[in-house]
């Protein structure tokens, strides 16, 4: 799940998941999004970039074990 | 010493502050960190999980959503009348009974205050697959920055030094102009100008690179202050923490007292 929180500065952040997610569907670059949510620091704006979803990974397997 | 807004919204504000000492402007910003109390979720009773994340996973994204509340309303659980019990008076119970398929989101939480709810509707808890079921009944408290960082009601709270940027015997080689990472060094006419000194960050390259030795960035006593705030205003923070700085001084004051007689 995406961080509620910035790690370095503690900004909230989560709440803007999911209008990042609707402008790169829209075909905006990663750089137009963060810009136009208004996150200016570098170390918010890496928790946008470099996030990866692990749950629906693991919802592939749900039934085959447990 | 004066103060003078340079950015003033409901959540950043950025002023400058002048002639004041470095420890009185510390001491603020480590008041506003450590001190200003806000409202988060410290303990959760899970009566049912079946979700993917383990309930120490849950608690931790619980604790981070930040809390809107009157603070003043409440009192700090150790020094409320029930003794550390938890009672209405120190805490608030958000409760949370969702089944998936279905992504969990902040807004779901039914808070036992109206006035005590999430700043954002939106924060994405957990997402819940066919079959599974959350049932939490979430415990928030007063609490500071302390004793943990979800209690802190800022992110950005820091202070630099505006400096003063001396220039004399100058050539005009231009090298400092090129070398300056912020770029805020400009040739007008015969002299090097300081386009925004705000934006300074004393990183000192235009002085190694002038051979003339005609620059000299000096350390002031003017402080330039940011604070972004997350489930307050800015203004009301800033407030508080000198309220508390304050307070803290006059209790100082009665002990030199005792001592003193
Ligand atoms: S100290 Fe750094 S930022 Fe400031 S004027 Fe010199 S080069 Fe620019
Ligand atoms: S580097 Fe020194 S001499 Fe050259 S323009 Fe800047 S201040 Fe003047
Ligand atoms: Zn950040
Ligand atoms: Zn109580």
């Amino acid at each position: 799940m995406f961080p509620v929180r910035c790690f370095t500065c503690g900004a909230v952040i989560a709440h803007l998941w999911e209008e990042y997610k609707k402008k790169l569907a829209e075909g905006k670059s990663p750089k137009e999004a963060l810009d136009e949510l208004g996150i200016e620091r570098y170390c918010c704006r890496r928790m946008f970039l470099t996030y990866k979803s692990i749950i629906n990974e693991v919802a592939r397997f749900k039934g085959a074990v447990g | 010493m004066e103060v003078e807004y340079v950015e003033d919204r409901e959540d950043k504000i950025v002023f400058i502050i002048k002639n004041v000492p470095v420890a009185l402007v510390n001491s603020i910003r480590r008041a506003i960190i450590g001190h200003v109390p806000t409202m988060a979720v410290d303990y959760i009773n899970v009566y049912m999980n079946t979700s993917f994340l383990y309930d120490e996973m849950l608690a931790h994204r619980i604790g981070l959503i930040p809390l809107k509340a009157d603070i003043d309303k409440y009192n700090f659980q150790d020094k409320c009348e029930c003794g550390g019990e938890g009672c209405p008076n120190c805490q608030v119970s958000l409760r949370l009974n969702v089944e998936g398929p279905k992504t969990v989101y902040s807004g779901d939480f039914i808070s036992d205050d109206p006035e005590v709810k999430p700043v954002y509707d939106n924060i994405p808890v957990v997402e819940l697959y066919e079959g599974q079921q959350l049932m939490i009944e979430a415990v928030a408290r007063l609490g500071t920055g302390k004793e943990h960082a979800k209690w802190k009601p800022v992110s950005i709270c820091s202070y630099k030094i505006i400096p003063k940027i001396e220039i004399s015997d100058c050539s005009l080689c231009k090298a400092c102009v090129e070398a300056c990472p912020r770029k805020i060094l400009e040739i007008k006419g015969e002299k090097i100008v300081v386009n925004d000194i705000l934006k300074c960050s004393m990183c000192m390259e235009c002085v190694k690179v002038c051979e003339d030795n005609a620059i000299k960035v000096e350390e002031t006593d003017n402080y330039l202050f940011t604070i972004e705030s997350i489930s307050m205003p800015a203004k009301e923070v800033l407030k508080r923490a000198i309220n508390i700085l304050k307070n803290k001084a006059v209790e100082m004051n009665e002990i030199l007292k005792h001592i003193n007689s």
